[in-house]
């Protein structure tokens, strides 16, 4: 309503320690800014009023830019989204994730927008967003899995008690891409993989990833498996820019001859975090994908979806992403 | 007149009389009259109270925008300079404050517009670095050390027009207008980085600056047309 | 005819302000000292304020003055509160507050406590028509511009004869009817009935609805968003409680209105009532996002009912249309008229009967949106004449075309009491369009498949009512022979205020750069102008101009006469001289009748004003006064009939049945605006109007929790108007280009129309793409052609509204 931040400190620390010290030191108090997108509104909405802003986008350690990683690549969290989609290494290797990046937002939060940002931003369910006092705020409702409530947008799977789903365009992009994510804990540097990274309610109602107060994710480290694959992303959203994904899919896959050798394909915005299209690739693994194929993906690409009030739509919508997907490997 | 054209007129279901209620504080308690447009720029800033955390006597400097960011973990100074249109100027910033507030409130550069103040919209692009970004969802103290350009520092000093406003005025871009200092800027700088651009690279380029008027047609034609002369 | 100007582009003089930054709109008002005002609105849908403490927020440092509704003039029943202790919506201004600056007022804000208790609501007008559904507003849920605040319910016998999926219909306050209906639906060859739901649709022009105020020497100024600027001002004075006279109001750019800022608001008589408080200190309301939302007086959402009849070749014989108005909390605008007229118009049915009910609902107050009503009637009405096409056999285009007025309206007629029109030729535009559209060609190639994609066409017609009488006009030919054309129309970004003005200098011959237009304020010595809305401009202000034109020209030819010798018909205007027909030889220059009209005094230099015009133009000539040759009258020409402005859209798509997505391969508007004034200005209308139907067809959400009361589309991101990426590079666009004859220059306006046609032609041809799938809602959003590709039944039921 205010339409004005609240007042805080703002620290722009000049190495992660300081950067970890000054978490330490203000503990819940305390807020971690990359490119800013995601925390200016929750900050001008005044539903999060954290006391210490601690701007970590000056820190050498996550801005090492995109460089070569053994075949596959190294993106430092800071990494804007633009300079991802502009990347040569990137469209090489994971064209995937350069077309995913340029999905998210417009080009102006692409410009400022970082990768690590991206992935980390917290759910858009408008009722959390609003400062209902919803499970992922500390309360005790889902005010989105109401018998009325409205919720197009909202979970098909793993719903425990909140229905929200991932908004990322490059999470599922760096999931199907077996991405790891490297996090500054304490003084360690622990590697978490892409999968393991964004986390359900059933594990943290609070949070969509692993992510702990005070760490810090330095980089996303895609390995050389992936490469120069087949890959493809699509997302559906009702415009074209500034819109967040009503259904995507990523998809990466390895053929020897005419059959599918290896496939991982993952959809995003259908449950809290990225889901693996499990049916599916089982499905096309040894298989030449073809008409047949890409008619069984999508009757499988949605299977255990439980629908809410407004949103089965996002089965066919699963279902024909996954045949399109299929389809791109027989073209 | 026809019945029909008669506007959504909020005012009708207003009496003329009598006149508002008398809103004096207390009813009795006579307000002087504020004298507002003879006070000097410089007696405002100081009657101007502080917000966000308080500025302690000693820490009135003015830093360099060139100077790396800070290493300690003492929070950010107020007064700072930026560097805006080739010039730079001391401001008062919060460290809460976006650069959408510190030019249109600071600077007193109110071309930049803000239209959502939630990076829905691109009224309020302004270059940093010759990058477009969004002001309104910028704190000005992450961009401190970079060049902006705004709205005011497109056209040449003597008053010539780029090539980009000429051509938004020759193909008729705006309506409204209220958009307009956005999808110049981001012209600009679009147009800086790809001089010879297709249509779909121009509307790429330009689809983060909403028009609510829908002259999308008429701005494209805009950046081909410049194209051609930048 | 051909005209010097008029047909001609030109540089609108307000455009380099506009491409530099230095246009000042009412949110770039600064002033030394300026306050910044934030207002508290109602986290409830429904409350009654039980009570306000503001002692923690007039404790904190720099707050300096506070509103409460009791502080402020209340408006009559289901007007719109300046601030409210019953709010009736979420947002709703409850507590205003001034501080010394933006973010010490939105702390301040953060500290007031206000207590509310809840009270029942409704968010879906038909909830509240049942025998025990809750009232949006205490004592009554039914009101409407000509009709009382008062409470309606239908009885149980109305709800169980619809059942669930159909509009019951229960008595209404508005009903009219012409011909035999029940005999025409008998005798018809074809009759096609459908409910339909038409969303409620937030403008979100790009300006949010800033506004200052301060005052000096017993004056308010005030600064505001507006399309309007003379039409505005004595209903803003009226709020604040002033006479006009004591106000000075500024609206030199408004930042998009589309019938959202038609003409003052209660919003900006804020800063003025919070600047008197402090002693006149000046003090801005900047308006955010959020709070235009709220505040913006979106288009009016319907829940309806139609049953057309046509006989074997394709001519409406009967039409039936029932409509539930969604008002939000005030009394709203007649949009329920507006359908029914727009029907009654566009489609020239030989019978027809209408009824509606503008019913209130705890969501946002519904204005006027470009097209209101009418191009509800188009989105939702449009549909059922394709359907009736496929079943008659005809040609889509070939079934509007016959139903169409044409031919310059000659057999047309208008509204309940079939009156006449001065003009029409949408006849002539659907037959032009399909021309240069290769309609009949191309539309072969409808339901063709490429892959995933199937191709689409469609094509619709809008209407609105297009120009006003009586108002006045004022030019001022200085002394060194510039023309000042003075005008109070507001600057909309149509750039129609320009165009109309040159209707001034075509008039007298001048060249234009020697025209200087006068607005922006009532300090620039305002004629009395209608507002710029309504499509009204190009016919209404034409007139105004024309007579204040001519009146200079009289003056100049009988100043001539005086000074030169014979007659004023012995002269003739020539090049910005008066010149003696037979004598080229005796001539005088303007400047020079100027300076003499000054030495003349009386009527010539304003001394003396007509006795008909306007005390607001009154004001403005004696302001002018001894300052030049004064041309100002009255438009007092014959207006005899109803202007309409019509439109019709072609449109050519491409839709993916597995991702719901369409893309916009090509579309052409044409219109039927009387002469062309201003073909680039017309041309952006055309486009930009067609790309914001677009929005509205198609993305465009307006979704309000039933459980909660609270709105879930609010920001862009989730109201969803259309982006650069959404829409074509290019768009087509032309005009029939035929005179209006009760318009001097033959010009009338087109502003709404051209969105109405776009809107509905898109959504005939995502039907037609699916076959004829009647999806008869609008928006049709993405989900729901998924859902319809699929075979799958939407989430919402048919009659729901406010979720889609």
């Amino acid at each position: 309503m205010t339409d004005m931040m609240h007042n805080f400190e703002l620290f722009q620390p000049g190495s992660l320690a300081d950067a970890q010290a000054l978490v330490k030191k203000h503990g819940d108090n305390a807020w971690l800014l990359a490119g800013g997108k995601d925390s200016l509104d929750w900050f001008k909405d005044r539903v999060k009023q954290p006391a210490a802003v601690i701007d970590i986008s000056g820190l050498a350690e996550l801005n090492g830019g995109i460089r070569d990683d053994d075949g596959g690549v190294y993106i430092s969290a800071m990494t804007t989204l633009t300079e991802i989609t502009k990347s040569e290494l990137i469209k090489e290797r994971f064209p995937m994730l350069a077309d995913a990046a340029e999905r998210v937002a417009s080009p102006q939060i692409r410009n400022v927008g970082t990768i690590g940002g991206n992935l980390c931003q917290d759910t858009r369910c408008h009722y959390y967003r609003d400062g209902f006092p919803c499970y992922r705020a500390g309360g005790d409702t889902c005010f989105a899995n109401t018998p009325t409530a409205m919720n197009r947008e909202h979970a098909l799977f793993e719903a425990k008690r909140c229905v929200a789903v991932t908004p990322s365009d490059t999470a599922p992009a760096c999931v199907a891409l077996d991405a790891e994510m490297l996090v500054q804990r304490g003084e360690n540097q622990i590697v978490v993989p892409a999968e393991e990274f964004f986390i359900g309610p059933e594990i943290d109602i609070e949070r969509m990833t692993v992510l702990e107060p005070g760490d810090i994710l330095l980089g996303i480290r895609i390995p050389a498996t992936w490469a120069e694959s087949h890959q493809y992303f699509e997302k559906v959203a009702d415009r074209n820019t500034w819109d967040f994904a009503l259904v995507s899919v990523a998809m990466a896959a390895i053929k020897e001859g005419d059959s599918v050798s290896d496939i991982r394909m993952v959809c995003g915005a259908v449950q809290c975090t990225p889901r693996r299209m499990s049916n599916v690739e089982d499905l096309l693994k040894g298989e030449v994908p073809n008409e047949e194929m890409e008619t069984l993906a999508s009757r499988v690409a949605s299977s255990g979806a439980k629908a809410l009030n407004y949103n089965h739509f996002k089965q066919p919508l699963m279902a024909n992403l996954a045949k399109r997907a299929v389809r791109s490997l027989s073209a | 007149m026809n019945e029909d054209l008669m506007p959504y007129d909020p005012t009708v279901d207003y009496t003329g009389e009598p006149a508002i209620k008398e809103i004096t504080p207390d009813g009795s308690k006579h307000i002087p009259p504020w004298k507002p447009l003879n006070l000097t720029r410089r007696r405002f800033l100081q009657g101007v109270v502080c917000s966000g955390i308080a500025v302690s006597s000693t820490a009135i400097l003015f830093t360099s925008g060139t100077r790396p960011a800070r290493a300690d973990a003492r929070a950010v100074e107020r007064l700072i300079t930026l560097n805006v249109n080739g010039r730079k100027r001391n401001v008062d910033v919060a460290p809460n404050e976006t650069l959408a507030h510190t030019l249109r409130y600071g600077l007193n550069l109110i071309g930049t517009k803000v239209g959502c103040n939630r990076a829905e919209c691109g009224a309020c692009a302004v270059m940093a670095d010759g990058v477009s970004i969004y002001s309104c969802s910028t704190l000005t103290h992450r961009i401190k050390n970079k060049s902006i350009t705004t709205i005011e520092g497109i056209a040449d000093s003597d008053g010539t027009l780029h090539p980009v406003q000429q051509a938004f005025i020759d193909e008729l871009g705006p309506q409204c207008g209220f958009c307009t200092p956005g999808q110049v800027v981001t012209a600009v700088s679009f147009l800086k980085e790809n001089p010879n651009p297709t249509v779909d690279e121009a509307r790429m380029a330009m689809s983060g600056n909403l028009c609510r008027c829908g002259a999308y047609d008429h701005y494209l034609k805009g950046v081909m047309k410049a194209s051609e002369k930048v | 005819m051909a005209y010097k100007l008029i047909g001609k582009d030109f540089t609108p003089p307000d455009l380099v302000a506009k491409v530099t930054g230095s246009a000042k709109y009412a949110g770039d008002f600064r002033a030394d000292g300026m306050a910044s005002i934030k207002v508290l609105g109602s986290p409830m849908p429904h409350a009654k304020v039980k009570s306000i403490d503001l002692s923690k927020a007039e404790a904190m440092p720099g707050v300096l003055a506070t509103l409460v509704p009791e502080d402020v003039k209340q408006p009559g029943p289901a007007g719109m509160a300046i601030l409210s202790s019953e709010p009736a919506y979420v947002g709703q201004p409850i507590v205003a507050i001034a501080a010394e600056n933006e973010q010490l007022a939105a702390d301040a804000l953060a500290a007031i406590e206000v207590e509310l208790e809840p009270l029942p609501f409704c968010i879906d007008p038909l909830e509240s028509l049942k025998p025990d559904g809750p009232n949006a507003l205490t004592g009554g849920n039914v009101v409407g511009r000509d009709v009382e605040f008062q409470e309606v319910k239908w009885s149980g016998k109305d709800f169980a004869l619809a059942g669930e999926d159909g509009l019951p219909q229960g008595k209404v306050p508005v009903e009219w009817a012409f011909g035999d209906v029940d005999a025409a639906f008998d005798a018809a060859a074809v009759v096609v009935e459908e409910t339909f739901v038409h969303s409620s649709n937030a403008h979100h022009a790009m300006e949010p609805r800033s506004a200052a105020a301060y005052w000096e020497n017993g004056k308010c100024h005030v600064w505001g968003s507006t399309q309007s600027t003379a039409f505005a001002q004595p209903g803003l004075a009226k709020m604040i409680g002033i006479s006009p006279a004591e106000l000075v109001f500024v609206a030199e750019y408004c930042g998009g209105g589309f019938g959202g800022k038609a003409s003052a608001y209660p919003l900006m008589v804020l800063p003025a009532l919070m600047s008197k408080k402090m002693g006149g200190r000046p003090a801005m309301l900047r308006v955010s996002r959020a709070e235009e939302y709220y505040n913006g007086y979106a288009r009016a959402g319907f829940q309806g009912w139609g049953k057309l009849g046509f006989n074997k070749e394709g001519r409406l014989t009967a039409a039936d249309v029932f409509v539930v108005q969604d008002l939000g909390t005030t009394t709203g605008f007649w949009d329920f008229n507006n359908v029914g007229a727009a029907i009654s118009i566009v489609f020239q049915p030989e019978s027809m009967r209408f009824r509606a009910i503008p019913v209130l609902t705890n969501t946002v107050p519904k204005g006027a949106q470009r097209g209101p009503g009418e191009n509800q009637a188009a989105n939702m009405l449009e549909p059922l004449f394709d359907k009736a096409a496929r079943e008659l056999g005809i040609d889509r285009v070939a079934i509007r075309s016959i139903n169409a007025p044409g031919e310059g309206g000659k057999d047309a007629k208008y509204g309940a009491k079939q009156g006449p029109v001065t003009s029409a030729y949408l006849k002539e535009a659907l037959a032009n369009g399909a021309e240069q559209f290769n309609w009949s060609e191309r539309s072969k190639a409808s339901g063709q498949r490429n892959g995933s994609k199937v191709r689409g066409y469609g094509v619709a017609s809008a209407y609105h009512s297009a120009g006003a009488a009586g108002f006045d006009g004022l030019v001022r030919l200085s002394p060194d022979g510039k023309l000042h054309i003075h005008t109070g129309v507001g600057n909309l970004g149509t750039f129609s205020y320009a165009s109309t003005s040159r209707v001034a200098a075509e008039v007298l011959g001048m060249a234009w750069e020697n025209c200087i237009i006068e607005r922006g304020g009532t300090t620039k010595n305002l004629p009395w102008n209608f507002g710029q809305f309504g499509s009204n401009t190009s016919f209404t202000m034409s007139r105004t101009n024309f007579a204040a034109a001519t009146d200079a020209k009289n003056k100049l030819l009988e100043i001539a006469a005086m000074e030169l010798g014979g007659a004023a018909d012995d002269y003739k205007l020539e090049n910005e001289m008066v010149v003696a027909t037979a004598d080229a030889g005796k001539s005088m220059s303007f400047a020079d009748c100027a300076k003499k009209a000054i030495d003349l005094g009386g009527k010539f230099s304003g001394m003396e004003a007509p006795e008909d015009i306007n005390p607001m133009t009154a004001a403005s000539v004696a302001g002018l006064a001894g300052s030049g040759l004064i041309g100002v009258s009255k438009d007092n020409m014959p207006k005899t009939a109803t202007v309409p402005a019509l439109a019709a859209g072609f449109i050519e798509i491409d839709l993916d049945l597995e991702t719901g997505k369409y893309e916009i391969l090509d579309y052409l508007g044409v219109a039927d605006c009387g002469v062309v004034m201003h073909p680039q200005g017309l041309a952006a209308q055309i486009r930009s109007g067609a790309i914001m139907g677009f929005g509205l067809a198609t993305t465009e959400r307006h979704i309000y929790d039933p459980e909660y009361g609270r709105p879930n589309a609010i920001g862009l991101y989730q109201a969803k108007p259309k982006t650069y990426l959404d829409v074509p590079a290019a768009l087509q666009w032309a005009a029939v280009d035929l005179p209006d004859e009760q318009s001097p220059l033959g010009s009338k306006g087109i502003g709404e129309p051209v969105e109405g046609c776009a809107s509905a032609a898109l959504l005939c041809a995502i039907s037609d793409a699916l076959g004829g799938h009647m999806f008869n809602r609008t928006p049709v959003v993405t989900d729901m052609i998924i859902n319809a590709a699929a075979g799958l039944p939407q989430s919402h039921k048919p009659l729901q509204t406010n979720c889609q």
